[in-house]
């Protein structure tokens, strides 16, 4: 990593205009975070493919892209298609199986300065059970977020959309391995507060909310949908609205932390989502577009939580008046 | 990989044993033959934005550091700096680098069709504007000393090939790489446009040594036809009028971009024609980085079956007999 590289932006707090410290480190259950910001699956590779545009040690966690019990293919291109300030995208989960994330990214991963959240999905029980004893093994990983709401996948989705079977889930996996478990939710429920309730009820440690919004795009003079797997989530600014109002409700409905994620893009969106009731955010789509951007964050957050009159991130989690 | 649920694909080429790519690391973690190890993001300025041919500009941005690195057949992701709309980068192949006083490289050239709002709305910038981009991304071209290099190019699938054809003429240099001590004896552009008002940059290749021979579907300008044809005339000539003292390995190679279709005809032809062909491929591309995995492709794996690859970090060029074609 280059020392003083530009694109790494201002880590010295010490230049920063605030008068008091300000204590980013965030505690989320049994997960203790150097600070609020990480990066969302899916949206950051294995992380070494970023390793030029950020300095990967400044961020508060990595969840590397869902990982499965065997390889899959990923769904047939085109893959994303790029709509009114968001995309769509369908990649279904392409990935090569837990075996070769051990033995390929793992190492990689675990050098680094930063907290590690493994992202992981099965189609039943029984394959998050055994990803979950695979991964308890290793020292190097923080924590396990269930991946029960990706919706371009057949298989495991109903977890994230049946509270019965979300509920059970968690618990099995409460009771599989000794990590820290985010469950990370979907938008695409009718109630956000009952499957809020049913992953607190399972027992998990935080949850995260949204994964993407099940959206299409058409070519109507072909009449043919771009995407290959024809629907696909809608991720991006455009879907930051919604994610504030399921964030809000699940905070709400519980009181377990909840990580917020959904169109994050600028240091504004970051706080908006505190006050809505999120310990921690993920940035997701924004590195895409915005490769440095999780640094342009960091190098603001202290000023931004020091503007709010607050000393620590909890100062400002869940402060929304709505009277 | 037949056991995880990948389709195996019967693959009708034979792979030549002595085909001379780069052979790629095998023991990359990421599976991928490069990835954005040397990427950085940068705010530029536009220092130029002219028009070449009909809906096509050439864009001339300050970014010494990158025009440092970049290589032939790499590409950039640009981005309106302060504008949301369109959100997402767009890829850019390096049509040339821009040189300074000293002789450094400082600027980078990509030249552009207008065919949708990132296109559109660059094509209304002006010098002064400012954008956002990262890079340099890819791998770029095989580097290996050939006597005759023959680039096809598709429309606006010319824009690696000024880089790539001054470098095999040792005209220029790139990166951090030295001068070829063995410049290809000949640099051929095979050019197909739609019309000649879409013929670009031609002098640009005559004054760096490139014979262009064009062809055009309305037969406006050069041979009436496909670029494949004017190929075929040429694969049907010896490789160099004179040949070179002591000639390279390879005699022929081809270079290829430009609408898949013929990607696909110029593969078939090198294939027949024994010519190794490298081809740079255009997909739906989100980051440019290796971290969305949008931009894949059907790449042949060793026991024959295909998986798929990002085109951002294994390619965009790749061995066209690598390619298991839809």
């Amino acid at each position: 990593m280059a020392d003083g590289n530009s694109n790494h932006g201002n880590s010295n707090q010490a230049d920063l205009p605030c008068s008091s410290p300000v204590d980013l480190s965030v505690t989320l259950g049994r997960l203790q975070l150097k600070n609020p910001v990480l990066v969302a699956s899916g949206t950051f590779g294995y992380a070494r493919e970023m390793e030029s545009l950020v300095d990967l040690s400044r961020l508060g966690g990595i969840l590397p892209k869902t990982i499965t019990a065997e390889p899959r293919a990923g769904n047939a291109p085109w893959r994303t298609v790029e709509t009114a300030s968001g995309m769509l995208n369908a990649i279904g989960l392409d990935n090569d199986g837990i075996e070769a994330f051990l033995a390929n990214h793992l190492p990689y991963l675990a050098s680094l300065d930063s907290s590690l959240i493994v992202s992981i999905a099965g189609r039943t029980q029984q394959e998050f059970v055994s990803l979950l004893a695979q991964l308890s093994e290793q020292e190097a990983i923080d924590g396990v977020e269930l991946n029960i709401s990706c919706p371009n996948v057949s298989g495991g989705v109903d977890f994230g959309t049946d509270p019965a079977l979300c509920e059970r889930l968690v618990t099995v996996c409460r009771q599989a391995c000794c990590l820290p478990i985010i469950a990370k939710l979907t938008p695409n429920v009718t109630s956000i507060p009952q499957m809020a309730k049913a992953a607190e009820a399972g027992g998990c440690d935080v949850i995260s909310l949204i994964n993407t919004c099940q959206g299409m795009a058409i070519d109507w003079r072909r009449r043919r949908p771009l995407l290959g797997n024809v629907m696909g989530g809608l991720s991006g600014p455009a879907i930051k609205p919604i994610a504030l109002r399921a964030v809000y409700q699940a905070a709400q409905a519980t009181r377990t932390p909840i990580i917020g994620i959904g169109g994050i893009a600028t240091l504004d969106d970051v706080m908006e989502f505190f006050v809505a009731g999120a310990s921690a955010v993920q940035l997701g789509t924004v590195n895409f577009y915005n490769p440095a951007g999780s640094m342009t964050i960091l190098d603001g957050l202290p000023a931004a939580l020091a503007e709010a009159g607050a000393s620590r991130v909890a100062d400002v989690v869940g402060t929304l008046e709505t009277r | 990989m037949l056991a995880n649920g990948k389709i195996r694909l019967t693959v009708a080429y034979l792979v030549k044993p002595n085909f001379p790519m780069t052979n790629f690391s095998t023991h990359n973690p990421l599976a991928a033959a490069h990835y954005a190890d040397a990427a950085r993001q940068y705010a530029v300025t536009v220092q130029e934005n002219v028009p070449l041919a009909r809906d096509t500009y050439r864009l001339r941005l300050h970014c010494p550091d990158l025009a440092c690195q970049i290589l032939p057949g790499q590409f950039l992701m640009v981005r309106l700096a302060g504008s949301d709309d369109p959100m997402l980068g767009r890829p850019f192949a390096l049509y040339d680098t821009v040189l300074g006083p000293t002789g450094r490289p400082v600027g980078i050239d990509v030249v552009y069709l207008v065919i949708g709002k990132m296109t559109g709305r660059l094509a209304q910038c002006e010098p002064g504007s400012r954008l956002t981009l990262w890079g340099p991304l890819g791998n770029g071209f095989s580097t290996e000393p050939v006597e005759h290099l023959v680039m096809v190019a598709g429309g606006i699938g010319q824009t690696p090939f000024l880089a790539l054809g001054r470098q095999f003429t040792g005209q220029r240099v790139y990166g951090q790489r030295r001068r070829s001590e063995s410049p290809a004896a000949r640099v051929t552009l095979c050019y197909g446009v739609r019309s000649e008002s879409y013929l670009a940059g031609v002098s640009e290749f005559q004054q760096a040594g490139i014979e262009v021979r064009i062809s055009s579907d309305d037969g406006s300008v050069g041979r009436h036809g496909l670029v494949t044809e004017v190929l075929e005339e040429v694969l049907a000539e010896p490789p160099a009028a004179t040949q070179s003292s002591s000639p390279p390995p390879t005699l022929r190679a081809i270079a290829c971009c430009g609408p898949e279709p013929m990607l696909q005809s110029v593969a078939r032809m090198a294939h027949q024609h024994q010519v190794p062909c490298q081809v740079s491929l255009e997909t739906p591309m989100a980051c440019g980085i290796g971290i969305c995995f949008s931009c894949v492709v059907r790449v042949v794996q060793p026991d024959g079956s295909w998986d798929y690859k990002r085109t951002c970090v294994d390619g965009p060029v790749f061995d066209a007999e690598k390619i298991a074609w839809e």
